[in-house]
Formats: C-alpha cells, structure tokens, sequence
C-alpha cells in the first residue's frame, strides 16, 4: 500500500473492525497512514449475501477516500 | 523504543505526517484495480464492490496477490501502478 | 582555561565533583573528610557510585545534571562559591591550591604535592550528547517530527518533501544544538522574511536547513548572511524562483571568514568535492524551498533550471587576485567578511590561450560576454565574470587595475543599436525599434560584476550569466558576515 501510494497511486484497504489497532500500529512505526475502511468484524463466517450487504456498506467510503468528493 | 525525533525544516504550515499522495476530482471514468489479498471470501466481497463501482462508472480491474502472508511481489505493484489510477486492497481481518 | 556558568545553583561554600572510578579521586577522598571534620561547608557530588566517597554524606550527581550546569570537565573539581557564584576553581589535586582556597592547612598527608585528576563523565560522547539534548532542547522551538519505529530516516526526509532531490543529513535535536553553537545569535532571532509563503525565518530554521545539508557549525554565520541578502526586496529571491529563466542564487564569499571554514577559491571552485562550498549553497536553497515554500511545479516555474539550483556557492580568491575584492568594491571595509548574491544563470567557459596583452584578452571576454541570455539583447541582463588566476596574470602584467578593465569592457561592449534592433540579422529577437538608436550597451551600469577565482593552470575564464535587473528582476545584494 505505502509502495503504491509512494508511485501515486491512491490507495484505500478494506478491513474488518478488528483490523484497526493492528492498523494504527502498523501506520505509527511507518510513519504513514494509509486510508482505511473498516466493515464490521466478523468477516469470515458471513453468507455470501451478508458479504455483498457488506460491499454495499464500504463503497461510499472507498469512494470518498480514493477521491476529492465528500462522503455519500 | 524511544522515538526518533527531528526537527522540522519547514514553516510548519502544513501537516507534520507524511501526506498521503493527491486524489483526482472523481473516480468517474478512470480505471480502480481491486486486488484481492487473498484471504478467504473476500473475492465475494469484491466482486460486489466491481459491479457497484461499474455502474458508477468506473473501469474495474481485478488483481490478487498469490498469498496473503507476504507483500504483493514487485512485479503485480508494477503492473497496478502502471494500469490504474486508483487501488483497493481487500479483504483483511 | 574553563569558563564556568557564572551562576551554577549550588549552595555557598565549597562544591567538589568526584568519581569513584578516577584514581586522584579515591587518594582525595581522605582530603574530603578531613575538610567535614574541620567544619569547611563543603558539598561533595559523586558522578558515578552514590557511596563514594564514604564520611562526607556525599550527593548522587549520577545524572550529571549539576556536573554538567557546572560545567565540570576534570574530576576532582574543587569549586569556591559565594553568593552563588563561582568565585575560584580548581582542577585536580595541588596541595598547595587546596590548602590556600579551603583555608584548611595540612591537607592530604601522605599524597604527593600534584595529581592530574580524570576526565569527567560529562565530556564523554554519548553522555555528552545526551546532556546536551536533553538540557538544551527544551530550548529549541521547531515542530518535532516524530519518525515511524520502521520508517528508514533517509527516506523519511524524502518523503516529507524535505530534500532538493539529493538525501539530507537526518536534523536531530542534538545536530541542531551543535549547530546553533556555530553563532553568538540567539536562536529565536529572525533573520528574513522568506518568501513565497513570506515565512519569518527564525536562526534556528536556518540551522535547520544547514543540518539538512551537511553544513558544519562554522559555516552558520555565512548561510546566515546568505539567507538574509536573498530575502532582500533587492534581491527578490521571489522573482528569481518564480521565473522561467535558468537563474538561481549564486554566492559568492569574501573576506577571512572563507579560508577559516575552508572554502575552495582555486581549481574547481565553482565545481564540486569542497564541503563549505557545497553545503552553504545547498543551505540557502534548501531554506528558500523548506521554510518559504517555494518548489518546481509550483512557484518554481523554471523551463530548464540550472544545476547551480541545487548549490552554487563559491569564494573569491583573494590572495592572488591583482585587484579588490568584489566585496570591497561594492563598499565593504577591508578585512570584513561578506557574501554577495547574485542571480545566476549556469556556467559559460571562456578559452583564450593566445592573448598576451590584456586588449587582446578584453576583447575575447567581451565577444563572449555579448552573448549573455541573447547576442542581440542589451541592458536588460546581467553577468558575473570569473577571471582565472592565468587571465589575472596578462591584466596584472599589463598593468591593469579593474577599474581599466571594466572601462575597456564598456568600451567594446557598445554595439551599433541597428545591429541589435529586432529584426536585424534576420533574427526577430532584438531590442525595441525604440531603444535602437545609436550605441547601446551590453550592460546597464552595474550590471557586470567581475571576481577572481579558479586553478591556476588554465587561459580559461568563466562567464555566470545573469537574470533581469529592474523592478522586476533581481539586483546583485552583499551583505556582511556577522559571526
């Protein structure tokens, strides 16, 4: 992510909830922090349909964070 | 470990953190890689995000990292960043 | 001879700074209790090990912070204070000074009359160092950047815009501090406004900057006149960045202050390899791109720049020059250091290695001079002569002041305004139709400034084109070294 966004490349990664303090520690000793989403934990014993549902809930902040536009 | 701390050379008129590089205006119309980590279902999670970007607009590209325990190998980051205009990394937990 | 900190905070009465590790210190300890015994106030600090000495209550200076407030250097210290003060110090052991300063007769029976005593624990490196941050830093006033436990420091500085695209030297508090001891200016002083962004540039911004560019302490006092004749209205650094043009601020050091930090005024002086040389110009630029916020794709909007862009700073060479400094001749009092800035514009050698007489040699230098920025172009632009050491020969030879030269170069710089009018040659540019009458000169008054510097072996001089002068442009500013 950080080697992307060094050649200018915006980046964003989706993340579960539980992700973010393993995130912030990761973003500190880089000195960097990269632009997150964060859906809600868990992750991995969703439905398929769950998992869209999830999709459905991210991308307006994927949006917003790989673009000027505001949020919505 | 103690913080390594310099000292700023600049007027301070900005953000100390590192900025994260420009955004375009909008999305609209440029090509955004979705490259999956390769952890489980999170290709279901992305193929979501492909139909909901494309019909925004968007020229998705699919991307995936052969394992999710390393970095992605320096030829796909080459490839991304030569094809797209944008990236998102999904899907950790 | 120790300068001591006049005022040190330690009580009336005696102060001795031991440790247990400095042999003179183990044969004095007896000497100490004998002065308790004898009622001498006297307050004793161990550096190292808190029970040594044993008998005389003796206090844990084991963080050196009163050994270093009171600027001890060798163990035993003994001091006299009175109101506070220190009135009297002693280094080591000398009989003879301990009984005469305490008052106490028939000191230390059985040591010999003299013993050099043992560094002290605050002059080692790190300790030192430490010391030096942690008691000095809170004085300095820049934002702090916090780098990442896994951010590489090089790359850290690149990416944070910091660099001219070369690496910088990592500007830690304790580089800074080593720094600022470079001047007797207080660090909070402003120096310039700088502009774009017409930023108050503090001397510690400064000494900020010079870190990142691998200056020496010496050198602060010219990056710091550099940076205040570049911020002059006259000068216009503004203009100078904003420009499509090449220029770039060139520096150019008179007086004692350039031998003393070491600068290069002989062969390849306008080159690279010199260190004082090369990181004063790099400071200046880096200041005028960190602290005003000037930068190319942005108020830097040079089509081609030059690489002097990075750092072009030079001294004269005086010693050999037939003529006065440059610095002298634009009105500065002999024996005082200076830097002039000038708007540079890259580097145009010049070969004659077949004139004798100084009229031959002024005539190849003004058919090489005509060509500055355009042949057909007059007044508008500047330049900087760099005669070489075997030029200066055929002029001193010659008997030619620089005043004559100058006069010569005027003379066979005036060319017929038709020849010079657009259009003429059939080359559109030129000057106005309006300007074209009669002869016109290369250059307005004061506009060619000329120096002396290189190697001595080569018939080569050096021709620094300049930028526009006027209102708009920029005007050669010297500006004297204050240290």
């Amino acid at each position: 992510m950080t080697a992307l966004e060094a050649q200018r490349v915006p980046a964003v990664f989706v993340a579960s909830s539980e992700f973010a303090p393993a995130a912030d520690a990761q973003g500190a000793a880089l000195g960097f922090r990269p632009a997150a989403v964060y859906v809600a934990h868990p992750v991995q014993d969703r439905t398929d349909d769950e998992m869209r549902a999830l999709a459905d809930d991210a991308v307006a902040g994927v949006w917003a964070s790989l673009s000027q536009a505001s949020r919505g | 470990m103690t913080p390594r701390q310099l000292l700023d050379p600049t007027s301070e008129r900005g953000p100390a953190d590192r900025p994260r590089t420009p955004r375009p205006e909008s999305l609209q119309g440029l090509t955004v890689g979705l490259l999956d980590i390769a952890k489980p279902r999170g290709d279901v999670f992305l193929d979501r995000l492909h139909e909901l970007l494309s019909a925004r607009g968007v020229e998705v590209l699919r991307f995936r990292k052969p394992t999710y325990t390393k970095p992605a190998p320096i030829d796909l980051r080459r490839e991304i960043a030569v094809r797209c205009d944008a990236v998102v990394e999904a899907l950790a937990d | 001879m120790v300068i001591y900190a006049s005022h040190v905070g330690l009580p009336d009465g005696y102060a001795v700074f031991v440790k247990a590790s400095c042999p003179t210190c183990r044969e004095v300890a007896p000497v100490l209790r004998r002065l308790r015994e004898a009622g001498v106030p006297v307050s004793v600090y161990t550096q190292d090990d808190p029970s040594f000495p044993s008998g005389v209550e003796a206090i844990d200076d084991t963080d050196l912070h009163r050994s270093y407030e009171a600027g001890v250097e060798i163990v035993p210290t003994l001091l006299r204070v009175t109101g506070g003060a220190v009135a009297e110090t002693l280094q080591g052991w000398l009989r003879a000074d301990w009984e005469r300063v305490t008052g106490v007769p028939g000191l230390g029976d059985g040591l010999p009359d003299h013993r050099a005593g043992c560094a002290s624990r605050t002059l080692d490196p790190e300790v030192a160092e430490m010391l030096a941050v942690r008691l000095g830093a809170r004085r300095l006033a820049a934002r702090r950047v916090e780098l990442g436990d896994l951010e590489d420091e090089a790359e850290a500085m690149f990416e944070r815009g910091w660099t001219d695209g070369l690496p910088v030297v990592p500007p830690t508090p304790a580089r800074v501090l080593r720094m600022l001891e470079g001047t007797s200016r207080h660090p909070e002083e402003v120096v310039a406004v700088v502009p774009p962004d017409l930023v108050d540039c503090t001397v510690e911004k400064v000494a900020i900057n010079a870190v990142l560019a691998g200056c020496r302490p010496e050198y602060l006092p010219v990056v710091l006149a550099a940076v205040e004749a570049a911020c002059t209205d006259e000068f216009n650094v503004h203009g100078v960045l904003a420009t499509t043009w090449s220029a770039g601020p060139v520096v150019i050091v008179n007086g004692p202050i350039a031998a003393r930090v070491g600068m290069n005024s002989g062969g390849n002086a306008l080159g690279q390899g010199n260190r004082a040389n090369a990181t004063i110009g790099r400071a200046l630029q880096l200041v005028v791109r960190n602290v005003g916020g000037g930068r190319p794709g942005g108020v830097d909007r040079a089509t081609h720049g030059n690489p002097g862009k990075y750092t072009f700073c030079f001294a004269e060479d005086e010693q050999r020059s037939p003529w006065e400094p440059l610095a002298v001749e634009r009105g500065l009092a002999p024996g005082r250091s200076a830097v002039t800035l000038f708007a540079g514009s890259g580097l145009q050698p010049v070969v004659d290695q077949l004139s004798r007489t100084p009229e031959s040699l002024a005539r190849s230098l003004a058919a090489s001079l005509q060509a500055v920025a355009h042949p057909k172009q007059a007044l508008a632009w500047d330049a900087l002569l760099v005669v070489s050491p075997e030029h200066a020969r055929v002029f001193r030879e010659g008997g030619w002041s620089k005043a004559r030269l100058r006069q010569e170069l005027d003379g066979l710089l005036r060319r017929p305004g038709a020849e010079l009018a657009r259009g003429a040659g059939g080359i559109a540019e030129g000057i106005p139709a309006a300007l074209a009458d009669g002869e016109v000169s290369k250059f307005r008054p004061g506009g060619l400034l000329i120096v002396h510097a290189g190697g001595t072996a080569g018939l080569f001089s050096a021709i620094i084109g300049g930028w526009v002068s006027g209102a708009l442009g920029s005007e050669p500013v010297t500006r004297e070294v204050r240290e």
